[in-house]
């Protein structure tokens, strides 16, 4: 298990990871693609530093009574998929089991369930859909929220966005600018390039320099979001990235 | 000797005096005033940009919009991280104007006069900043945006992908890069686009009046007569013309932003302001006005293209007609008259389309087309 006070622990729901399917092993479901990613992040921040202790740690949770643990654990082996922790909780329990499990960021394709464990205060995200493989772990942040936190839909988990994207720049700062395994997306959908100028400036103090910085100023967002295929989208409250 | 036929009835007589260019294009040294700076903020929060299906939408590149020469050689000769750090420390120096500067401004100026006349409408100019630049340079980019009083509030920073993708999702009518390969690439999703270059000479251009030029072939229209005019000589491309004069041409890549651009002028013309146009339009062409130049005022009457004034130069050099008229831009698909152009201080751009681009010998001066 990784070195509990320095890695960023993601939640995935196995819902999320895995495809219900007939047989022994399980199909590969919508966050398929984010643990891989996740896990080339560890491959190269361990390239460079054999020691290093900034590192994703993922824990896997199931709350689907209907997906059978034996099957998960094997699923997993199957893929190759590295899981620091599986949790078999109910979906009454989550918020505590992800409290208890110090889990940082939380990422589920149910809004709903999202939404209510970020009102508990736990940073949540949805998870975004990844058609194809991706060269690199795509992380948008909404810097709406950023830059007017009065109309953070969800306040509860400010502290816990800001703390996260602070250790995810110290993590982007280990790479160079190309060729990185993480890149970090900054989108403001509102407000003009005065405040997407204000979100840079806010997250480059907190140590999180952003790689590409899209301002919409009010034009409609599906067609950059699907062009820019995050991974998850950050610090928009809860917002559909189907949007 | 240049000598200029009239067609009586598209050919106007030339009546263009410069205007002085005070601040359309401002130096970088110029303190900016507090109190117009506060009414600026005022503005930009009261005016939203327009949706891109409303607008006509000009995507712009930093290279184009601001001088980034010397940025560019740190590039070049130190590599990225170097460029980057490079720009963070010098974030809070503004870059001075690039070539499309002064198009930009006027754009800026025919919004406020459409604004007045319909301000509840959307059918305005939008300028987007795209850009595959780092988002490391946003925030100089953003305090330059700032400093010369530019109304960009859209903008995509790439961090060196390639913006194609965004030009589509904006609805993009118009592309101005320094890359050439960039804007090949637009031009073959079917995006109007053109390469700028930063020249030394530029002469001063009009503040109230948007003046845009475009060549014919291969601009406007394809490059089908140039494709003959190149394989088989002049006689045969006289022939040729007169032959087909009654089948319209096809279409070339700057075709709808001139439709774009007549659009608006549409509107001023509703309200009674065609002398007062803030948008006018020329073509300049090495057709020339007896012969060949027929086909293409004839294409575009059947297109309902109104172009305000066509100049047939019947193959003379185009520097001095273009030093004339100041436009803000002339489009042309070959370099010998981008160059020529520059030469006599025109911001020329070139369109990297059509039968052109395979041959790079300049044309002998006076060749009548």
């Amino acid at each position: 298990m990784k070195d509990a006070d320095r890695a960023l622990v993601v939640a995935v729901t196995t819902r999320a990871v895995f495809d219900a399917a007939a047989g022994d092993v399980y199909g590969m479901g919508v966050a398929f693609p984010l643990l891989q990613s996740l896990q080339k992040v560890n491959e190269r921040l361990l390239e460079k530093n054999p020691a290093e202790s900034l590192l994703f740690d993922v824990v896997l949770i199931a709350t689907d009574s209907q997906q059978q643990s034996s099957r998960i654990i094997s699923s997993t082996s199957h893929y190759g998929l590295e899981v620091g922790r599986f949790c078999f909780s109910s979906r009454e329990d989550l918020v505590e089991t992800l409290v208890v499990n110090n889990v940082q960021l939380f990422l589920s394709t149910d809004r709903d369930e999202a939404l209510q464990v970020s009102q508990k205060g736990v940073l949540s995200a949805l998870l975004g859909r990844q058609e194809a493989p991706s060269e690199s772990l795509r992380v948008m942040l909404c810097g709406d929220a950023i830059v007017r936190p009065d109309c953070d839909p969800v306040p509860a988990s400010r502290g816990a966005a800001q703390s996260f994207s602070a250790r995810l720049g110290e993590m982007r700062g280990r790479f160079g600018v190309s060729g990185s395994p993480l890149s970090i997306v900054l989108v403001t959908s509102s407000g003009g390039s005065k405040s997407c100028g204000v979100a840079l400036q806010t997250l480059r103090s907190r140590g999180l320099s952003v790689d590409e910085a899209y301002c919409l100023a009010g034009a409609p967002r599906g067609p950059i979001l699907s062009l820019l295929r995050p991974h998850f989208l950050l610090g928009d409250g809860v917002i559909d990235l189907e949007d | 000797m240049v000598k200029m036929s009239l067609d009586p009835v598209q050919v106007k007589e030339l009546n263009v005096s410069p205007s002085p260019n005070g601040d359309s294009r401002a130096s970088w040294e110029e303190e900016e005033v507090e109190e117009e700076e506060e009414d600026r903020l005022g503005i930009a929060t009261k005016t939203k940009p327009p949706k891109p299906e409303n607008a006509v939408t000009v995507a712009v590149s930093s290279r184009v919009l601001f001088r980034t020469e010397l940025e560019q050689r740190v590039f070049e000769q130190k590599g990225v991280e170097e460029y980057l750090r490079y720009q963070i420390e010098h974030e809070n120096e503004p870059f001075a104007p690039g070539p499309a500067f002064p198009f930009v401004k006027a754009l800026e100026t025919v919004n406020a006069r459409l604004r007045e006349l319909y301000p509840q409408s959307e059918e305005l100019f939008d300028i987007v900043l795209v850009t595959y630049n780092h988002a490391h340079v946003g925030i100089r980019l953003i305090n330059t945006i700032n400093h010369h009083n530019l109304f960009i509030e859209r903008f995509c920073m790439t961090g060196g992908s390639s913006p194609i993708g965004y030009l589509k999702a904006w609805q993009t009518n118009l592309y101005l890069s320094a890359d050439a390969d960039k804007v090949r690439e637009a031009l073959a999703e079917g995006i109007a686009a053109a390469t700028m270059f930063m020249t030394e000479k530029l002469t001063e251009v009009s503040e109230s009046q948007l003046r845009v030029a475009f060549d014919g072939d291969a601009v406007l229209f394809s490059d089908e007569s140039e494709r003959i005019f190149k394989a088989h000589g002049l006689d045969k491309f006289f022939q040729h013309e007169q032959d087909n004069e009654d089948t319209l041409l096809d279409h070339g890549p700057l075709k709808g932003f001139l439709e774009a651009l007549g659009k608006l002028q549409k509107k001023f013309y509703a309200k009674g302001q065609r002398l007062d146009c803030p948008i006018r339009t020329y073509l300049v062409t090495a057709r020339s006005a007896a012969s060949s130049g027929i086909r293409a005022l004839k294409t575009l009457r059947a297109w309902g293209l109104e172009i305000d004034e066509a100049l047939f130069l019947a193959g003379a050099p185009k520097g001095p007609m273009l030093e004339k008229i100041r436009p803000h831009i002339y489009f042309d698909d070959q370099m010998f008259h981008v160059e020529g152009a520059a030469e006599m201080g025109t911001v020329a751009a070139h369109v990297p389309y059509g039968v052109a681009q395979k041959h790079n010998q300049p044309q002998k001066p006076g060749a009548r087309k």
